[in-house]
């Protein structure tokens, strides 16, 4: 798996490629909790290009999100593929994320709110 | 905070794990920081060692040794630290006595799956066949137990309002016509729920979901050339894993999620979740079934032996738990309370629930523990706790079964009576009478009350309801045993012709007839309890006893639904009905007298003259009359309803009690006039032109509701 940041206008995009399983959930926790650390963070977690999620990664992404929003920060996924969103949906890890198409619609719901504020 | 214990003590003898002793309580695997807890019980292991596996893999990744130190009494536990506890599957080796003849039979060969798997893999997907080659067939796994529930928790809903839905996981939904995304999962049901709503249930009843193997005597029949599979699912592998091939993600080994899942999704909606839970017997059989865990852990502690060693077979399934034994019954009451507290599940029905009051030896006792311990547990405080009151070694305990209060049972005199009432019997007023009360006869001792009794008049075992009014006998060849399995005594009655017919009479006999059941099942005192399915008419063709058919003939045709919509509105309604009204879901039993002064007793019989039933045996007729200010114990207030049952091939005029003044009879419900004449909305009943007397047509129910005109 590979995981990559890119920033953008106070945006965090972090960009994970393969399957985030137990083999690499410790990797990908080490990249993402400091981030979720940060008061008021926006993260976009792009998993466009990541073809599975375990149990183990669909537990790291909310305790990330939970984490986040708990100092005010704010964390949602994009370019779920119909696979793991339809797992997302049975397991019922949906219900706590907010989720969009591409980055670019979730960068600007997440500017959007920004600026609101 | 930091603790001492965080670090490794010990190298595995291969030098590849780091280890400590582990501590013996919670039994099972446990994830702990930095490693894994893993603690089993046996009493006559002289050593125990851990069996790892990479997912899947036949040949172990690891095997390690329990030390000596390792050991705490009858227990040995240890931490494994750092391993990839979402890809390891785990058993043990258990080395230990086998001497068949004093019921002890390890086998340090084979490979045992813990008790206590919280998941199982093995059968990963429904009906995919397994590699028999594979030494360890049922593979105990690791789970996340940090489900986020939210506020979620059991809905508490009181007993006298529930309304049962009997279903079975895979056959609800497995069924092309059922439309969801997922058929046969628990997924599918949570697709369903919007349909659960709308039929008015609050209360899912699910078949067997612990794993089962459901290639456990698979076979090909003889005479439908199908493969049959232990499709219902009563032979448990393991008591605290879901049924993986239950769940679309199961493949995925996300069943512990999916389940829990589907549980919160229907609480949301106000529908609670029963199990039903087998704890008579496992499915490791007799003296030749295999090694899945138990008998090789302790055969002696679980099971059932006579003297020479051999299984006892109470439950006609090869084998009987030992559920008196101290630790079977402390790792039953463990595992209620895993799936009361980790699954939020709200009651559980237990299969063949006899059994769990034989002691040691097998003999019935008058105060049997384990029971006792259920009814008084505090975690289990506020389960819904439902006996099948009886067992396959001839207990047979309706109305007897130990209750301390809590206890409700499936009422099966409710099912033999109101079917040979429905069916035109004789003799039958007397039983029917009780039977509609809660039947007090049985559960009026030490205050059990009216909903002691579920009652229900079909279930999975036996005809659907369709089939009751369709078939005189079984229909069991599919089956492949020549027709011999399966109960003889259905009460049935095909209305004139076996099977499916063009005739319109006789269809049209035959929705009367379901309509008649649907009518005295929600009006009675009690849990009602409806099979999935019956509320449309679904058919298994005859087969009484579908508990090995993978296919057509138990799963539920939704295509039925739209074909019988009038059966479905008459389900729906009645229970509408049913909930609308207290007086027809009272707690206690009925006093027979007038508490309230209102100058009506809280029930009183009537015939074809008011007042006055004919209790001969040749009559089939009789009717009721609850008074509405008795509602619930005269602590609200309802309207009066009046119930009258023709079960008579001839039509009866039924002499109307009289209302107190200003009060007016109206028509609910006529199973003999035509849809949609038969059943109207609650609360939009139709003023009775003729307020002295009602002409029932043959075998037919109608219902009254005495109230204020508009």
């Amino acid at each position: 798996m590979e995981i990559t940041t890119t920033a953008l206008d106070g945006v965090t995009v972090i960009k994970l490629s393969g399957s985030l399983d137990g083999n690499t959930v410790n990797a990908a926790q080490e990249m993402i909790l400091p981030l979720a650390s940060t008061k008021g963070a926006a993260v976009i977690m792009d998993l466009g290009a990541c073809a599975y999620i375990s149990s183990a990664g669909l537990r790291l992404l909310l305790m990330a999100a939970k984490q986040m929003s708990a100092i005010g920060g704010v964390m949602v996924l994009s370019g779920l593929s119909p696979e793991v969103q339809d797992v997302m949906e049975m397991t019922g890890f949906n219900n706590f994320f907010k989720s969009f198409e591409d980055v670019p619609s979730a960068f600007s719901a997440l500017t959007t709110v920004k600026k609101g504020a | 905070m930091l603790r001492v214990d965080l670090h490794p003590t010990h190298d595995s003898d291969c030098g590849k794990f780091k280890l400590r002793v582990g501590k013996p309580l919670p039994f099972g695997a446990t994830i702990v920081q930095g490693g894994v807890n893993f603690s089993v019980y046996s009493r006559i292991a002289t050593s125990c060692t851990l069996v790892l596996f990479s997912k899947g893999e036949q040949k172990p990744c690891a095997t390690i040794p329990f030390k000596d130190e390792f050991r705490i009494g009858n227990v040995f536990t240890m931490v494994v630290f750092d391993l990839d506890y979402e890809n390891i599957e785990y058993g043990f080796y258990i080395d230990g006595p086998f001497n068949a003849h004093e019921g002890h039979r390890c086998d340090k060969t084979k490979i045992l799956m813990d008790p206590y798997a919280k998941a199982i893999g093995g059968r990963d997907v429904w009906g995919k066949a397994p590699d028999w080659s594979d030494a360890y067939q049922h593979r105990a796994r690791i789970c996340f137990d940090d489900f986020d529930w939210e506020n979620d928790r059991p809905l508490e809903t009181p007993v006298e309002d529930l309304v049962i839905y009997e279903a079975h996981v895979r056959g609800f939904t497995r069924h092309s016509s059922s439309g969801v995304k997922h058929p046969g999962t628990f997924s599918g049901i949570r697709e369903k729920i919007a349909y659960l709503k709308e039929l008015g249930v609050n209360c899912i009843e699910l078949m067997p979901i612990h794993e089962f193997d459901e290639f456990e005597n698979s076979r090909i029949s003889s005479a439908s050339g199908k493969m049959l599979m232990n499709y219902w699912g009563y032979s448990n592998v393991g008591f605290f894993a879901p049924k993986a091939g239950f769940a679309a993600t199961g493949k995925l080994g996300m069943q512990v999620d999916e389940c829990k899942t589907m549980i919160k999704e229907l609480h949301k909606n106000g529908i609670e979740v029963i199990l039903d839970v087998v704890f008579n017997h496992t499915a490791e059989g007799n003296e030749r079934g295999p090694y899945i865990s138990y008998r090789g852990i302790d055969n002696k502690t679980y099971y059932l032996l006579t003297p020479e060693g051999y299984y006892f077979n109470f439950s006609g399934c090869g084998n009987t738990l030992n559920c008196n034994n101290p630790i079977v019954r402390s790792m039953i009451l463990d595992c209620l309370r895993y799936w009361a507290s980790d699954y939020h599940v709200d009651g559980f029905r237990f299969d063949l629930a006899s059994i769990l009051g034989r002691d040691q030896n097998g003999a019935p006792m008058h105060s049997p523990p384990l029971l006792e311990s259920l009814a008084f547990d505090p975690i289990l405080g506020k389960c819904k706790l439902i006996a099948e009151a009886w067992d396959a070694g001839g207990l047979y305990q309706v109305g007897s079964f130990p209750a301390w209060g809590r206890w409700a049972e499936w009422n099966g005199k409710y099912r033999d009576d109101i079917r040979k009432f429905i069916k035109g019997e004789p003799g039958m007023l007397g039983a029917v009478a009780q039977r509609l009360q809660g039947s007090p006869d049985l559960y009026s001792w030490e205050g059990r009350g009216a909903c002691a009794s579920v009652n229900f008049i079909t279930a999975h075992d036996g005809f659907t309801l369709y089939d009751m009014v369709s078939y005189n006998d079984k229909h069991n060849e599919a089956n492949g045993e020549n027709n011999s399995d399966g109960s003889n005594d259905n009460d049935s009655w095909n209305c004139g012709v076996e099977g499916e017919t063009e005739d319109p009479a006789v269809n049209c006999l035959r929705i009367k007839q379901m309509k008649n059941a649907a009518a005295l099942l929600l009006v009675s005192q009690g849990t009602p309890m409806i099979l999935a399915g019956d509320e449309f008419a679904n058919t298994q063709w005859g087969n009484n006893n579908a508990y090995c058919q993978d296919n057509e003939i138990s799963w539920i045709d939704w295509r039925m639904l739209k074909k019988n919509r009038e059966l479905f509105n008459f389900f729906s309604q009645m229970i509408a009905f049913r909930k609308a009204h207290p007086v027809l879901r009272n707690r206690a039993h009925f006093q027979n007298r007038d508490y309230m002064g209102s100058g009506y007793a809280d029930i009183t019989w009537h015939g074809q003259k008011a007042w006055d039933v004919d209790w001969s045996p040749e009559s089939r007729r009789i009717a009721f009359l609850l008074c509405g200010h008795h509602a619930k114990g005269g602590t609200v207030d309802d309207n009066g309803i009046y119930v009258a049952m023709n079960m008579h091939w001839q039509s009866a005029l039924f002499e109307l009690p009289q209302l107190p003044s200003g009060m007016i009879w109206h028509v609910f419900a006529n199973t003999d006039a035509p849809a949609p004449q038969d059943i109207w909305q609650p609360g939009k009943e139709v003023e009775l032109a003729d307020q002295s007397a009602f002409m029932l047509g043959s075998r037919s129910v109608v219902i009254l509701v005495g109230k204020k005109t508009r």
